[in-house]
């Protein structure tokens, strides 16, 4: 029971964007679109849980002061594994993602998951926490990629809606990112009120 | 308990002037402006305007009630945003854009802060800022009414910006029967609508008079082909959304600044910004941007500006 | 060469600016730029740090990975060298200038996890070095790309701190107050900094 809470935790209660506002510059820069949002969303997640369960496995090995950097360290390892197999498998997302793929390194959701979960718990409940924010993280992203794909080009992961519509050009670029954003952070803050 | 105990901080002035007594003056001073946008642009201006207005007030109203704040539609500012907008667009753009913009300038550009007063940014260039960014292609193609159509033209500036030399005279800008955003061509009915608001004492010379001031010094200075101070800074000043940005955008009450050194700092400021953008960038017209910019500076201005205590240091940070 | 500069500047500034277009530095964008006096502050430490990873990360790169075909260590070095970068210059600050440390001093380790930091130095590699050499003069752009890119920052920090100072004594609708009302600010910013598309 308690392990689920820290699974279900992410997705809405502790989620990463829009109740922590963590991993901000990723989600407003990748969510021109569905694919890019969950092509990023699922990279960071990868990170996220594989950096969250290692750190918990070595932890008591890393001496305190040194800590960040090591933390640095190992999760710039596994960015560096995403890149390269992005690289490789899909060339046409690695395009599109661009700086934003070894920008995962300093995506602060993944350092700030390893400083004030991964280094005091253990390895299942690391697993699931960052299995959860993960898909928070990924959850929010794809809801903002779809309403910008939606408006700001008329597409469905890349299929047109209608023939008919004339896109609102400005949701596909970066004004209609921060926009989107601070009206689904005004949306969160209005459902909390209720 | 029946009646609560209202407390205002000073001064206590009693005074006719309301806020709704103001914004429907300056609803009367932007008239003559509508008068020649349709004449010169036909019907669709006036379908325009209408389409403008209705669906600011409406905006305005759903956007109170949602939020549940005091309905104040009959105040007038919403009108004020809505001609604003329809007189910054083409004759030509599609009326559901219109209204898009109209709602996006009432609910982003004003009702988010809380409305009237609070905002940062003048809503209707905040509209027009959308609707540019959304729907470009409709939003620089420009028309004139010529027997019962609408006929595509060029505006002078474009003319300008494509290294032509613009076949109108001074007299035909003045008047205003060319293309360009409707509400914008004729110089006469602008000032006609100034010297109202100027009458009425609402609006100073200090931010026109220096914003026009400075497009003309800048274009005369670099706007010329024929090297340094050759530009034909007349031309300049009479062309494109100057005329309106300067004395009904850039005098908006909100959004500008509150003293008159900060409202001659903020009048060059988009003279500036103006001249900059018409002669090397890359639109022909940079009126409503360089508006929108300096209203994001409003703040510094008004610090730096505000009357200090004997002794008290400047700061501006 | 000064055209150059000119054109790497309204980039860096203006088109393009790290936060408004280019979303790099959201994090310290948001979370700093309540008020004028810290925003002040962090971006000068950002700039300060941008140059100096600019130039660390432009030699690192040109004449030691990429002699010895290291390019995929390229983000696990590059953030390292920033963030004993940080750590460096936070110890020489508070030897040599305490004043100027206890002001800057906080903002200095938030700045490792700034992403426009390692983001200006990806750029300085995807932008300067072409097929495994570096442009003319690149080294000279990518430290004045350090510089503007930090001037950027701060050109969007000043006007959103300046903005929140404001809109802190209005009352805003509860629901949007903090964060949120940042966002649509930062929309609308970006919005009118669109005007210098073309310059």
């Amino acid at each position: 029971m308690r392990l689920w809470q820290e699974f279900y935790k992410g997705l809405l209660k502790e989620n990463p964007i829009l109740v922590l506002a963590l991993g901000l510059c990723p989600t407003l820069a990748v969510s021109t679109s569905l694919k890019n949002a969950l092509g990023m969303g699922l990279s960071a997640t990868f990170v996220l849980i594989s950096s969250n369960v290692l750190i918990s496995l070595v932890k008591s090995f890393i001496p305190s002061r040194v800590r960040i950097p090591s933390y640095i360290v190992i999760i710039a390892t596994f960015v560096t594994i995403v890149e390269l197999v992005m690289e490789a498998y899909f060339p046409a997302l690695y395009k599109q993602l661009g700086i934003f793929v070894p920008l995962i390194v300093v995506n602060c959701i993944i350092l700030g998951r390893a400083e004030a979960f991964a280094s005091r718990r253990g390895v299942v409940e690391s697993f699931l926490d960052g299995l959860g924010m993960g898909i928070g993280f990924t959850l929010t992203l794809s809801v903002i990629g779809l309403v910008r794909e939606v408006l700001g080009a008329g597409k469905i992961w890349g299929y047109p809606v209608s023939l008919d519509f004339v896109p609102v050009l400005m949701f596909a670029l970066p004004p209609g990112a921060l926009l989107v954003l601070g009206l689904l952070l005004i949306l969160k803050q209005v459902g909390d009120r209720r | 308990m029946s009646k609560q105990l209202v407390i205002t901080s000073s001064p206590h002035i009693r005074d006719k002037e309301t806020i709704s007594r103001i914004m429907w003056w300056v609803v009367i001073s932007l008239i003559p402006a509508g008068i020649s946008a349709v004449w010169v642009f036909g019907l669709p201006a006036l379908y325009l305007i209408v389409a403008c207005v209705v669906s600011a007030v409406l905006t305005e109203l759903a956007c109170q009630k949602v939020m549940g704040r005091p309905v104040r539609i009959g105040d007038g500012s919403a009108v004020i945003t809505g001609l604003l907008l329809a007189y910054n667009v083409s004759a030509g753009l599609p009326l559901w854009m219109a209204v898009l913009g109209s709602v996006f300038a009432i609910a982003i550009g004003k009702q988010v802060f809380g409305g009237l007063g609070r905002n940062i940014f003048n809503p209707a260039l905040v509209g027009r800022a959308f609707l540019m960014a959304s729907f470009p292609a409709y939003m620089t193609r420009f028309y004139v009414w010529k027997d019962g159509a609408l006929v595509s033209q060029a505006t002078p500036l474009t003319v300008v910006k494509m290294g032509g030399v613009p076949a109108v005279t001074y007299k035909t800008l003045f008047l205003g029967n060319y293309a360009g955003c409707i509400g914008e061509t004729s110089v006469l009915a602008l000032l006609i609508g100034a010297l109202i608001l100027l009458w009425r004492g609402y609006i100073s010379l200090h931010t026109p008079l220096s914003y026009i001031g400075t497009v003309a010094l800048m274009t005369w200075i670099f706007g010329g082909k024929a090297g340094w101070f050759s530009g034909d800074w007349l031309f300049h000043i009479l062309s494109g959304g100057l005329m309106l940005g300067a004395w009904f955008m850039a005098t908006d009450m909100v959004t500008s600044p509150i003293t008159k050194k900060g409202q001659v700092a903020f009048g060059i400021g988009c003279g500036l910004i103006t001249s900059i953008l018409r002669l090397w960038g890359g639109l022909p017209e940079g009126v409503s941007y360089s508006i929108l910019i300096m209203n994001a500076f409003v703040p510094y201005l008004d610090n730096l500006f505000r009357p200090r205590r004997l002794g008290e240091r400047r700061r501006w940070i | 060469m000064s055209a150059k500069i000119l054109s790497l500047f309204i980039l860096n500034v203006f088109t393009a600016n790290f936060i408004l277009f280019r979303f790099l530095g959201m994090c310290p964008f948001i979370g700093v730029s309540r008020q004028k006096r810290p925003a002040f502050f962090m971006s000068l430490a950002v700039i300060f740090v941008m140059v100096f990873s600019s130039v660390i990360t432009w030699f690192l790169y040109n004449y030691v990975l990429l002699p010895y075909h290291l390019e995929y260590m390229r983000t696990v070095a590059f953030i390292l060298v920033i963030a004993s970068a940080v750590q460096m210059i936070d110890m020489v600050m508070l030897k040599t200038m305490p004043a100027l440390h206890r002001t800057l001093g906080i903002y200095l380790p938030l700045i490792t996890t700034n992403c426009a930091v390692l983001g200006v130095t990806v750029l300085n590699i995807d932008m300067f070095v072409n097929g495994g050499r570096p442009v003319p003069g690149g080294f000279w752009l990518a430290v004045l790309q350090g510089l503007f890119a930090g001037l950027g920052f701060m050109l969007a920090m000043m006007i959103m701190s300046g903005i929140r100072e404001r809109l802190d004594v209005v009352d805003l609708p509860e629901s949007v107050k903090g964060i949120p009302i940042a966002f649509i600010v930062a929309s609308l910013l970006s919005l009118s900094f669109m005007a210098f598309n073309g310059l």
